[in-house]
C-alpha cells in the first residue's frame, strides 16, 4: 500500500539557513501520526513542503505517491490544512470566509459549515479580525475538516482552544480516522498528541530522531515524582528501585525526596509506603525533557529497557500535572 | 482513492479566487473611486470660470518651457484642460497610486500578512491563483477609470465642455492600460518576490522615472526620453484631443504582459510564505 506522506532525505534551506537537514518519514493510510518537536525544530516547514508552499532543496516527499508540485490542485482537494499561525482576510464574517473557502474546494465542504460550527460552537456571524485566538483556530479547524479529506495535515491542531474543545478535536479526529482519513498532527507538547496519536516522529533541529508509539514514548519520559515523609527517611532505600533514577534527598530536612520514575510504579509505591507520607506529587515530563535525556545519555537514546512498562505505567501518565496530596 | 471525488469538480472553479478578493476588496474600490470622480468633478467645474480665454491670458505670463514641461500648450481648450488637469495630473496620480497600492498587495502583501496561505493550500493552482488575483488588480482600476470617465462625460454635457465620446473612450482606455501596467508590475514584482515593500519601491520609481522623462524630454530637446516613458505612451498622444494612440496603447500593453509573464514565471516556481 502506498504511504499517505513518504520522506526521504528532505533537505530545506532558506538562503544559508539549512532548516531540514534529511527528514525521514512514513506515514501509513489510517493512522492518526503525532509529529514533535521543539519551536524551531522544522516541524512547520516539513508541513508546508507537504501542501506545496515550499519545495525541496534536496530529497523527496511524496504525498499519495504524489510530490506535491506534481499533485498540484488536485492533491490539495485530498488535504485539509491548518497553519500553525492563521490570519485572515479583513472585512468578512467567519461564516462568508469559509463559504469561500469551501468554494475553493470546489463546493465541497459547504454543507458541513453550519454543523461543523455548531460543534465547536463557533458564531459564524462575527467578523473574523473580531475573533479570540481559540475562535480563530476553529474557523481553522472548520475550514480543514469540512471537506472530508483523505488526508488533514495539521500544525498545533488544538493550540488555543479550552479543554472543551480541544475534547471535540478529538472526537472529530475520531471520526475522521474511522471514515478511513489519515492525520498528520504537529505539536510541541506531547501530551498535546498522546491521545490521539498511534505513532509518533520527534524532529530535532531538522532530523527525525525518534519514532515509536506514543505510549511507549510517554513511558520512556517518564514523571518527576515528589516524595514528602513524616520523619528522615535514607536515599539508600529510594535509588537502587528499578525505573527509579536520579533520586534525591533534600539534605536540609532528609524529609523530601524527588526522583524520575520510568515504566512500572509499584516498586516506588511499597518502598515509599513503608514511611508515613504526607506529600505526593507526579508530574509528567515534557518533551523538553525528552531532548535533555537525548543530550545527557552517551548513545544519546534515552534508556529503552523501562519502555515495555506495563499499563501501569501508562495509567498514571494520563493524570497530566496533576497533583494529588495524601490526607493527614 | 480517487474514485471517491465521482463527477464532481476536483479543483476550484474559475473566478472563485477573483471572486472572493473582491469581496474584501470592494469598499476600498468604491472609496477610490469616489475620490478621483470627486477630484476629476472638482477641476473640471472650475473651467467655465477660469478656462478659454482667462486661461490663455493667464498662458501668455508664464515661462514658455514651463507651459511645455506641464503640457499646459492647449489648456485654454476645454480638452486641453481637462487632459492637463484631470489626465496628467491628480486622475493620473490617483489611478497609479490606487493600482500600484492594490498591485503591491495582492500578492506580496497577503503573503506578508498571512491571509494568503489557506487559499495556496486549497486545491488552486498557483497559477490560476496568480491570474485570478492580477484580474482583480484590472477590475480594479477598470472601476476608477469607468467612474471617471463617467463623471466627465456628464459634466461635459452639463458644462457644455463638448468633450468627444470617443476621445473620452480612448483617454479612459489609455488611463486603464496606464495604471493597470504599473499596477501589473508592482503585483508581479510582489509575486516574484513576496515583499510587499520592494514591490511599492519598484512600480514607483518606474512611475517617476516615466513621468520625469516625460517631462524633462521636450525641455532638453531629446525625444528619445519620451520614447521611453510609459506615461507619454498613455497621454503624449493627447488623446483628450485627437482619439486613440494605438502604438501608445501597444507600449503599454506590452508593458504589463511582460511584468504578467515575468511574474508568473517566478510565482509558479518559488517558495511562499517564508
Amino acid at each position: 500500500m502506498t504511504p499517505v506522506i513518504r520522506a526521504r532525505g528532505l533537505v530545506k534551506d532558506y538562503g544559508p539557513v539549512r532548516a531540514l537537514r534529511g527528514v525521514d518519514l512514513e506515514v501509513h493510510p489510517g493512522e492518526v501520526f503525532g509529529f514533535l518537536g521543539p519551536n524551531g525544530a522544522g516541524k512547520s516547514t516539513t508541513i508546508r513542503l507537504l501542501v506545496d508552499l515550499l519545495r525541496p532543496t534536496a530529497g523527496t516527499v511524496e504525498v499519495f505517491g504524489l510530490t506535491p508540485a506534481a499533485g498540484g490542485a488536485e492533491l490539495r482537494m485530498r488535504i485539509g490544512y491548518l497553519p500553525g499561525e492563521l490570519a485572515f482576510p479583513a472585512r468578512l464574517d467567519a461564516g462568508e470566509y469559509l463559504r469561500h473557502l469551501a468554494a475553493l474546494r470546489g463546493g465541497r465542504g459547504r454543507p458541513r459549515i453550519d454543523e461543523l460550527a455548531q460543534r465547536f460552537s463557533l458564531d459564524l456571524s462575527r467578523p473574523l479580525q473580531a475573533l479570540s485566538k481559540g475562535n480563530r483556530q476553529k474557523v481553522g479547524l472548520v475550514q480543514a475538516f469540512m471537506h472530508e479529506p483523505d488526508l488533514l495535515v495539521l500544525d498545533e491542531p488544538t493550540s488555543g482552544l479550552d479543554p472543551l474543545l480541544q475534547r471535540e478535536f478529538r472526537l472529530l479526529a475520531q471520526k475522521s480516522v474511522a471514515r478511513g482519513a489519515t492525520l498528520f498532527l504537529s505539536s510541541h507538547m506531547l501530551g498535546e498528541v498522546e491521545e490521539v496519536a498511534g505513532r509518533v516522529a520527534i524532529i530535532r533541529e531538522g532530523r527525525v530522531v525518534d519514532v515509536d508509539d506514543v505510549r511507549a514514548l510517554r513511558a520512556r519520559a517518564g514523571q518527576q515524582v515528589l516524595l514528602r515523609f513524616a520523619e528522615p527517611v535514607s536515599l539508600a532505600e529510594f535509588d537502587s528501585l528499578p525505573g527509579v533514577q536520579d533520586a534525591v534527598l533534600d539534605p536540609s530536612d532528609g524529609v523530601s525526596l524527588s526522583c524520575l520514575l520510568r515504566g512500572d510504579p509499584m516498586p516506588l509505591l511499597l518502598a515509599a509506603a513503608r514511611h508515613r507520607v504526607v506529600r505526593w506529587q507526579v508530574q509528567d515530563r515534557e518533551l523538553e525533557d525528552l531532548f535533555l535525556d537525548f543530550y545527557r545519555a552517551p548513545d544519546r537514546t534515552p534508556p529503552r529497557d523501562s519502555a515495555t512498562s506495563g499499563p501501569a505505567g501508562t495509567e498514571t501518565g494520563t493524570e497530566t500535572g496533576t497533583e494529588k496530596e495524601a490526607a493527614r | 482513492m480517487t474514485a471517491r471525488e465521482g463527477g464532481r469538480a476536483t479543483t476550484a472553479p474559475a473566478g472563485t479566487v477573483l471572486t472572493g478578493v473582491l469581496r474584501t476588496r470592494r469598499r476600498s474600490l468604491v472609496l477610490w473611486a469616489v475620490a478621483v470622480s470627486a477630484v476629476a468633478t472638482l477641476y473640471t467645474a472650475f473651467y467655465p470660470s477660469i478656462g478659454g480665454d482667462k486661461m490663455a491670458v493667464m498662458m501668455q505670463s508664464m515661462p514658455p518651457g514651463f507651459i511645455t514641461a506641464m503640457g499646459f500648450d492647449s489648456i485654454s481648450t476645454a480638452a486641453g484642460y481637462v487632459s492637463s488637469t484631470v489626465y496628467s495630473l491628480l486622475g493620473a496620480i490617483l489611478t497609479l497610486v490606487c493600482a500600484i497600492g492594490l498591485g503591491a498587495r495582492l500578492i506580496a502583501g497577503d503573503e506578508e500578512d498571512g491571509t494568503l496561505e489557506l487559499e495556496l493550500s486549497a486545491p488552486v493552482s498557483r497559477l490560476q491563483l496568480y491570474l485570478e488575483r492580477l484580474a482583480v488588480l484590472w477590475v480594479g482600476v477598470l472601476v476608477l477609470v469607468v467612474a471617471l470617465s463617467t463623471v466627465l462625460a456628464v459634466l461635459s454635457v452639463l458644462l457644455e465642455l463638448e468633450l468627444s465620446p470617443v476621445n473620452l473612450i480612448a483617454a479612459g482606455t489609455g488611463l486603464l492600460l496606464f495604471g493597470g501596467a504599473l499596477g501589473t508590475v508592482a503585483f508581479a514584482t510582489g509575486a516574484a518576490t513576496g515583499r510587499r515593500g520592494t514591490a511599492l519601491a519598484v512600480s514607483a520609481a518606474a512611475a517617476v522615472v516615466a513621468y520625469l522623462l516625460s517631462y524633462l524630454g521636450p525641455l532638453v530637446d531629446a525625444p528619445w526620453m519620451e520614447d521611453l516613458s510609459p506615461f507619454h505612451w498613455y497621454i503624449g498622444g493627447r488623446p483628450l484631443s485627437t482619439g486613440f494612440d494605438w502604438s501608445g496603447l501597444g507600449l503599454l500593453a506590452a508593458l504589463a504582459l511582460v511584468a504578467a509573464l515575468g511574474g508568473a514565471a517566478s510565482f509558479t516556481r518559488r517558495d511562499l510564505m517564508v
